[in-house]
């Protein structure tokens, strides 16, 4: 599949609060944990070789699952703390990080989360209806795109809706 | 560098909503000529193929950092994809002005960076209107009082007293906010302000003097409203603070719930 790689490498390289070395795991059966300097701009998740300009790669942060962080024991009664992302196709890929504290492990899953697109666009759908809710008004129509099928109620299939209640 | 394909064809064909479809022509860059292609715009990727039934994705393009521009029409409708020097500019063009006009539109709305700052925007506005609703809800309770001319009367909330006389009531009956835990109610103004119960006069000594009821004056209404501005900017306080600590609460335990599938 063609894909406009040279444009991908060039957002790589733009400024990320999120960006530092972990060791990283593939899904593949036999493979390692590396050293790699991982990187979150827009919803991908770039990884580098340290000090190469070029990501080895680029992971899609939309469709998956975050198991939550985890505890594991090293040899001499170490402890890492990893977090997983776990996508959602047929294989269920699973990517293993390794972090140097419980709070690094927090603050990626929680950014990891909030970069997918698609929660981005089911909060926006929920202020939304929020908003002409209390005020009456849709707040979308000052900026003349409320009948964008991006940024409709219903569009596509219902996912799970935040409890309005909570709040 | 490798784009982990999978993960971008299991997005494609999973149910999230496909932002737009439909043909549009593709101008090759090597030799200047269009070919139809089928278009799938999701999310900040626009994927194209031969037909809408086909299997096999023949690319998609990464639509972040691109501005979309209307170019001049050839016989066709078309339009650009920049992405400035040096990089990459697609050339794509539709068979009409609607079509061309709505896939502008859309192309524009894509990026992630675009919806990141709508996302920040509704946000705010949410967090104010809920800011203003909390607020004249409790005031539009005391609002819809209205007393009668001859003797003062305090609106009833919760187990308050009702004063039917002179210039006394009691505080508590003032600010009855429902949606403060009770904890938080209790730090506030109720226990910085002594209750003074009204009808009950001290037996061995005289009332207090008029100098204690310092926001009491002598047209009780007037001194009431006084009241209500004086501690509401306690009570607005405390429930910003309530509000703020719900929703780091919230963010918190969402973590371990979320499932994007």
């Amino acid at each position: 599949m063609r894909f406009n790689e040279k444009e991908l490498v060039c957002l790589s390289r733009q400024p990320s609060e999120m960006a530092a070395e972990l060791g990283m795991r593939g899904p593949k059966k036999g493979d390692v944990v590396k050293k790699r300097l991982v990187k979150l701009v827009v919803n991908f998740l770039f990884y580098f070789r340290t000090d190469e300009e070029e990501p080895i790669g680029a992971l899609l942060l939309e469709q998956f699952r975050s198991p939550g962080y985890t505890q594991c024991r090293v040899e001499r009664g170490g402890h890492l703390q990893t977090f997983s992302i776990v996508f959602l196709d047929e294989a269920e890929r699973k990517y293993l990080f390794e972090c140097d504290s419980e709070e690094q492990c927090k603050d990626w899953i929680d950014s990891i989360i909030k970069a997918s697109y698609e929660f981005m666009r089911r909060n926006l759908i929920f202020y939304r209806t929020e908003i002409h809710r209390l005020t009456g008004k849709d707040p979308l129509e000052q900026y003349g795109i409320s009948d964008e099928a991006r940024f409709q109620v219903n569009s596509g299939s219902q996912l799970v809706v935040r409890d309005t209640s909570s709040l | 560098m490798k784009l982990h394909e999978k993960i971008l064809t299991h997005f494609l064909s999973c149910t999230s909503p496909v932002d737009k479809e439909g043909y549009l022509y593709k101008k090759k860059e090597r030799n200047a000529t269009y070919y139809r292609r089928w278009f799938v715009l999701k999310a900040n990727l626009l994927f194209y193929q031969d037909r809408p039934a086909d299997r096999h994705l023949l690319g998609v393009i990464v639509l972040e950092g691109c501005t979309v521009q209307l170019l001049d029409s050839d016989g066709y409708f078309p339009f650009s994809l920049e992405f400035g020097s040096g990089l990459k500019t697609y050339r794509l063009a539709a068979g009409d002005a609607q079509t061309q006009g709505r896939w502008v539109k859309a192309l524009f709305l894509a990026s992630h960076c675009y919806l990141s700052c709508l996302v920040r925007d509704l946000g705010r506005q949410y967090e104010e209107v809920k800011q203003q609703q909390e607020c004249s809800d409790s005031l539009s309770s005391f609002r819809s009082f209205s007393p009668p001319t001859n003797s003062l009367v305090v609106p009833t909330l919760g187990p308050s007293t009702v004063v039917r006389e002179g210039r006394s009531f009691s505080a508590s009956a003032a600010l009855p906010p429902p949606s403060i835990p009770t904890k938080l109610a209790a730090k506030k103004s109720p226990k910085k302000w002594q209750r003074r119960n009204a009808h009950v006069t001290p037996l061995n000594g005289p009332a207090p003097p008029y100098g204690e009821w310092s926001l009491v004056g002598s047209d009780p209404l007037i001194e009431f409203r006084k009241l209500h501005d004086f501690y509401g900017q306690e009570v607005q306080k405390a429930r910003e603070e309530w509000l703020r600590s719900r929703q780091t609460e919230e963010d918190r335990s969402e973590n371990d719930l979320i499932d994007l599938g």
